[in-house]
């Protein structure tokens, strides 16, 4: 908290002779989170997740849920990995998962953005039990974090391509997720989502109102002696094939993915404005104003 | 002949008593004190001399007589109505300066024989100062016969009148009267250790004439205001203090002086009260020394103080009233050994006399000791 | 890792600097261009500062074992440093509690019957009851106070001291008999500054005005420059030279010196040992808390909240054994904790004065304290060279109140209104007035009997000061009683910028500002 005034009302200024120390990092990825693991927390977010998470999302997107049926035989602690277009992302996917993972979730965050100020981080670690990452860099204390988790029963969340789209294609999967599954054994599910690009794009104040579609794959495990980016070529390579299932049909996804000719998430590898001609929508809409 | 005039007027001496009470000096503008024309006395008899005032001090008897606070003790020896000012310095007819001495004592009065006390050369107890060819009167100044200084005549006898050395000037003669109290007062005990209570004209002319005229072996002072401090370390005060703080000099001036339960165990030989006030006389037993003497100088008035430590410390309290002739002769040498003159610090003209009174009344927190009504210049004889 | 002391760059992003101002604090701007010295921040503390008495007890410095040097059947004396250490006073348990009941323990097991304690006030005023449980705890208390055990030094009983001859170089040597008399003499202090300990413990803390005005001197103050640094301090030498002499006459002397770290405060009042900049909103509320608080709290209540503080000061070291090997030892330990190095003199030094000095614990700190504590202590808690060069002048922020314990400093009024009246010249006032206020019978009794400093005591406070007023060109103090400070000789000012207008007179245009963010403590090594 900032009170404004003159000193000692109000912050010190720093003598310009005397050098900053590093700040203390209290927030960002070292940000304690235990505490939203905690029951409190946990009724808190259960109760926000089903009464008000779910109730907003189904009004505003109701969402399409297509593949639960693949996880029945699943049970203990799963990663979802899914690709990412938009804030809406992770309500919609916390709202889509099935009722035995969806109160015992967290969702790695990037640090950088949800963790950066101490209300923002305290908010996104309780409303959506949020574990602060480092995007792009695999350093210890979330790794070892995460594989405790898994130990103890909770799933996590990834989105692998550390960001929101920016243009509306995919970019390329990064290796946590594989790294995490390698490590741990966990299971990973891959999980496409369709339409929350065109409700609430990236840079977008104001939702428009579209079909959205929540796809579930087959749970995918690391085989015997399967590296980190080998099996996150093949979890991408999964996400990618439930996108085609989506544009097409799942006999012509699967006929694609077994001649390796499925679509690139990542659009085609050609200039700025070849790939959004080419991405289907075309340009974005203009927002209309639907809510309330 | 311009002159102030004291009158008995009841209802006039009732307002100055309140209004001196309310503020020193404001008797002035209400008491039965003023400016007026009267005819200049006549000379009683032979051997009398007509006096023009130069220069006639305010005392602090006649701010109190002023703001209606003196003795009823007075009132028979004082005849109305009668002129103020006994500090003259004066001029003769034939140009002489004069002091003059103010007691009318029984050579004044022509009273034959004179008293025992005038026979014995203490003159200032004489015994007549109501009989006699004179209205009774204490001193010129408040004998209705003789008029007073605060005019611009006055009559005195040739036995009050003491010439001015020349060279000497009217500032320093004017001090003379006060300073023979002093000497007075000082020739008094033959204590070693003194305290002086109050540093008005009459405490200032006692340091003096200790440091003069006796070899004090420690002489403390109690002072209010700066300017009297300052003061009464050049006229030979050891160590001033406040009054407040004359207990704890005393303690430290005084070799074996202890405290027990706030009061001090002994104390010094001699005090000189100045002030003659409640406090000022419980304050000098305070510090008076067993078997010590207080004097006192300031005219007391009706007090309340417990004399329980006069009692049980067989202290002496005594009055030191005016002067003798031998005194009044001696004050000549003091005033120009301690260059008294700087304790006159404004000169007045009769017609501003309620500023001079004021000013005299709040003298010390003016930074004044002794203000005087300057005569040199008037004119006015009718 | 605490970090070292630090001389700042006033800079015009540089926050206010934090002024004490006896039982407050003034928030000062400070011209561009100035400096202000931080002390080190507090240095870790012992883990175990009982074991670690233990083992300088068992293995001292240039000495035997302790326990080797107790025998049953001998008479044994131990004396300690009296109120006017630490300051504040430390939480208890006090560093003399620990360090005696450690002796008191090994004496027991020794089987020594003849066991005395002795609070070494020279003429400082006695204890009272509550402070020495302060200081020893109630197991020592209660132990030995009951059989009169428990003594206070009494320089002015002619039967309790002893004359030990002279030194070299004339100097009278008279202690406390029971202590000079004893088998050994066990001497506990706190180092609390650097001046602290040494040959000073018994030669002063134990010694009478006859021996004691042998350096208690305005020559040997105006020679000791400064008298923090013992090496080119005549007060040190004169008292080396006595603790010699003693140790010639055989009083075996076993000296336990303790060091603290600069933890002063505690926590509410953590913003007085932090940089102004580094302030948390935490230290920002609660110095407003404070200082808003104090300004509607009458003087008095506002005086006995401060006393009431107690110190959380660490123990940072121990030694014992031969009064030099140990006292080198602890010197050591105390520049370690203290030391910060500055360049360059100053023109004009400014020093806020805290609520408290050695003399007036538990009580006011009057005009004389008030220039004890600036032109004495904090003046001279320099190494090398003073901070302000000669000529220059010293500011001081401090309400100075014309007021006086009478109960603690008898003498300190009539001091204030009959001496300084006169004069402030230390030569003058040593010659004309010491004599007759250390002798006078009545300080003596209320010294002896009451809880008074002695007599001749605020004449030591103004020598304290006398190689101050020998340097500096002028003296102004921010926000005192004008009166007061006209009697101390020195120029009233009531705000910061009057003050540093009124020293260019003397000082010049343009000049030099140094301010000594003292308390905590420090002590400036300043070269030129």
């Amino acid at each position: 908290m900032r009170v404004r005034g003159a000193f000692p009302y109000g912050a010190p200024t720093w003598p310009g002779s005397v050098p900053r120390p590093p700040v203390e990092r209290r927030t960002g990825v070292d940000f304690e989170t235990d505490w939203a693991r905690r029951y409190p927390a946990r009724l808190a977010r259960a109760v926000f997740v089903d009464q008000v998470l779910r109730p907003v999302v189904r009004a505003l997107v109701p969402p399409h849920v297509h593949g639960v049926d693949r996880l029945e035989a699943l049970d203990g602690p799963v990663i979802f990995v899914a690709n990412h277009h938009s804030h809406l992302d992770t309500p919609l996917l916390l709202s889509a998962l099935p009722d035995r993972w969806r109160h015992k979730a967290v969702v790695a965050a990037a640090a950088d953005y949800f963790f950066d100020t101490r209300l923002k981080a305290t908010l996104s670690a309780l409303v959506l039990g949020a574990l602060p990452v480092e995007r792009g860099r695999a350093s210890r204390r979330p790794l070892d974090q995460s594989r405790a988790l898994l130990d103890d029963g909770w799933s996590i969340v990834i989105f692998p391509e550390g960001g929101r789209s920016p243009d509306g294609w995919g970019q390329p999967f990064r290796g946590g997720a594989a790294f995490l599954s390698v490590h741990t054994g966990a299971p990973v599910v891959p999980v496409h989502l369709d339409g929350t690009g065109r409700v609430l794009p990236k840079g977008a104040t104001r939702p428009t109102r579209d079909a959205v579609h929540v796809t579930f794959g087959s749970p995918l495990r690391p085989e015997e002696g399967e590296r980190t980016n080998p099996f996150a070529e093949r979890i991408e390579q999964a996400v990618s094939v439930l996108a085609d299932e989506r544009a097409t049909d799942w006999w012509t996804a699967r006929r694609r993915a077994a001649t390796r000719t499925t679509p690139s998430l990542a659009g085609p590898d050609a200039g700025a404005w070849r790939r959004s001609w080419a991405l289907e929508r075309g340009v974005r809409k203009r927002p209309v104003r639907t809510w309330p | 002949m311009k002159a102030l005039v004291f009158e008995r007027s009841l209802p006039r001496f009732a307002a100055a008593r309140v209004a001196g009470t309310l503020a020193p000096g404001g008797g002035a503008r209400v008491g039965p004190l003023r400016l007026t024309d009267v005819d200049p006395p006549e000379l009683p008899g032979p051997g009398w001399k007509r006096v023009r005032p130069r220069l006639a001090g305010i005392c602090g008897s006649d701010l109190a007589t002023v703001d209606g606070q003196s003795s009823r003790y007075f009132e028979p020896i004082v005849s109305f109505p009668f002129v103020p000012g006994h500090e003259v310095v004066g001029e003769l007819d034939d140009g002489t300066r004069v002091v003059v001495q103010p007691t009318l004592t029984c050579a004044a009065r022509g009273v034959e024989p004179v008293c025992a006390q005038c026979a014995s050369g203490n003159t200032n107890r004489c015994e007549r100062t109501a009989f006699g060819h004179l209205e009774p009167g204490l001193q010129t100044g408040y004998c209705a016969d003789t008029g007073g200084g605060w005019s611009l005549s006055l009559v005195a006898h040739e036995s009050q009148l003491y010439a001015v050395p020349d060279g000497m000037s009217d500032e320093t003669a004017v001090m003379v009267e006060p300073a023979a109290c002093g000497v007075h007062a000082a020739l008094l005990t033959a204590a070693s250790e003194f305290a002086v209570i109050g540093a008005g004209t009459l405490g200032l002319c006692t340091i003096a004439a200790l440091r003069t005229l006796t070899t004090p072996h420690v002489l403390i002072a109690a002072a209010k205001h700066p300017a009297q401090k300052q003061l009464a370390r050049e006229l030979g005060a050891d160590i001033v203090v406040e009054p407040d703080g004359l207990a704890r000099a005393v303690r430290r001036a005084v070799p074996g002086t202890m405290v027990a339960g706030g009061q001090l165990t002994s104390g010094v030989d001699a005090v000189f009260d100045c002030v003659g006030s409640e406090s000022s006389l419980a304050q000098a037993l305070e510090v008076v020394a067993p078997g010590g003497t207080i004097v006192l100088l300031g005219m007391p008035g009706r007090v309340s103080v417990d004399l329980t430590s006069l009692w049980h410390r067989e202290v002496s309290v005594r009055g030191a009233y005016t002067y003798t002739n031998d005194d009044f002769a001696k004050a000549f040498d003091l005033v120009q050994d301690a260059r008294l003159e700087r304790l006159v610090s404004g000169l007045y003209l009769l017609d501003r006399w309620k500023e001079a009174i004021e000013h005299a009344a709040d003298a010390g927190r003016r930074g004044a000791v002794k203000i005087a009504f300057d005569l040199r210049n008037e004119r006015g004889l009718s | 890792m605490p970090r070292p002391g630090f001389v700042l760059d006033v800079d015009r992003s540089t926050p206010p600097t934090l002024f004490w101002h006896g039982e407050g604090f003034r928030l000062e701007r400070l011209p561009t261009g100035s400096r202000v010295i931080y002390p080190p921040e507090p240095l870790d503390a012992l883990n175990d500062p009982d074991e670690a008495i233990r083992r300088a007890l068992l293995e001292p410095l240039d000495s035997e074992p302790l326990p080797a040097l107790l025998k049953p059947g001998m008479k044994l004396t131990i004396a300690f440093d009296d109120v006017s250490l630490p300051l504040p006073p430390m939480r208890q348990p006090d560093n003399r509690q620990r360090v005696i009941e450690a002796v008191l323990d090994m004496a027991a097991a020794a089987g020594v019957d003849d066991v005395q304690l002795i609070a070494a006030l020279a003429l400082h005023r006695r204890m009272t009851e509550s402070e020495l449980r302060h200081a020893l705890g109630d197991r020592i208390y209660d132990a030995f106070e009951p059989h009169g055990l428990l003594t206070q030094h009494d320089a002015e009983d002619p039967a309790g001291m002893l004359h030990l001859g002279t030194t070299d170089e004339g100097e009278d040597v008279e202690i406390n008999k029971r202590a000079a008399e004893s088998d050994l003499l066990v001497y506990v202090n706190i180092n609390l500054v650097a001046m602290d300990g040494g040959h000073k413990s018994v030669a002063t803390g134990l010694a009478s005005y006859k021996s004691l005005r042998h350096h208690h001197n305005v020559r040997t103050m105006q020679h000791s420059r400064s008298f923090m640094d013992q090496h080119r301090s005549e007060l040190h030498s004169s008292n080396w030279r006595m603790g010699r002499h003693l140790k010639a006459a055989g009083v075996k002397i076993f000296q336990i010196e303790t060091t603290l770290n600069t933890n002063t405060f505690p926590d509410q009042f953590a913003f007085l040992q932090k940089r102004e900049w580094e302030w948390k909103a935490r230290d920002r509320a609660s110095f407003l808390a404070v200082s808003k608080s104090l300004g509607r709290t009458p003087p008095r209540l506002a005086r006995r909240i401060f006393h009431s503080i107690n110190a959380p000061h660490e123990m940072t070291s121990v030694q014992a054994g031969e009064v030099e090997a140990v006292h080198a030892r602890t010197t050591e330990n105390v520049y370690r904790q203290q030391l910060v190095e500055v360049s360059g003199q100053t023109d004009i030094l400014t020093m806020g004065l805290p609520y408290i000095c050695p003399y007036n614990v538990n009580s006011v700190m009057n005009p004389i304290l008030v220039m004890c504590t600036g032109l004495g202590y904090f003046f001279n808690l320099y190494r090398n060279n003073p901070l302000v060069r000669p000529g220059g002048v010293l500011i001081l922020s401090h309400p100075t109140p014309w007021e006086f314990d009478p109960v603690f400093h008898p003498s300190y009024i009539d001091f204030f209104e009959q001496v300084l009246a006169e004069t402030t010249d230390p030569l003058e006032i040593e010659a004309k007035y010491e004599e007759s206020f250390a002798t006078d019978p009545w300080y003596i009794h209320l010294y002896r009997t009451g809880h008074a400093y002695h007599g001749v005591h605020p004449f030591y406070m103004w020598y304290w000061g006398a190689h101050a007023l020998d340097h500096l060109g002028g003296v102004i103090i921010v926000g005192g009683d004008p009166a007061a400070v006209r009697r101390l000789g020195f120029k009233p000012a009531s705000t910061m910028r009057d003050a540093l207008e009124m020293a260019t007179d003397v000082v010049g245009r343009d000049p030099s500002i140094t301010h000594l963010h003292c308390p905590p403590l420090l002590m400036a090594d300043v070269s030129v």
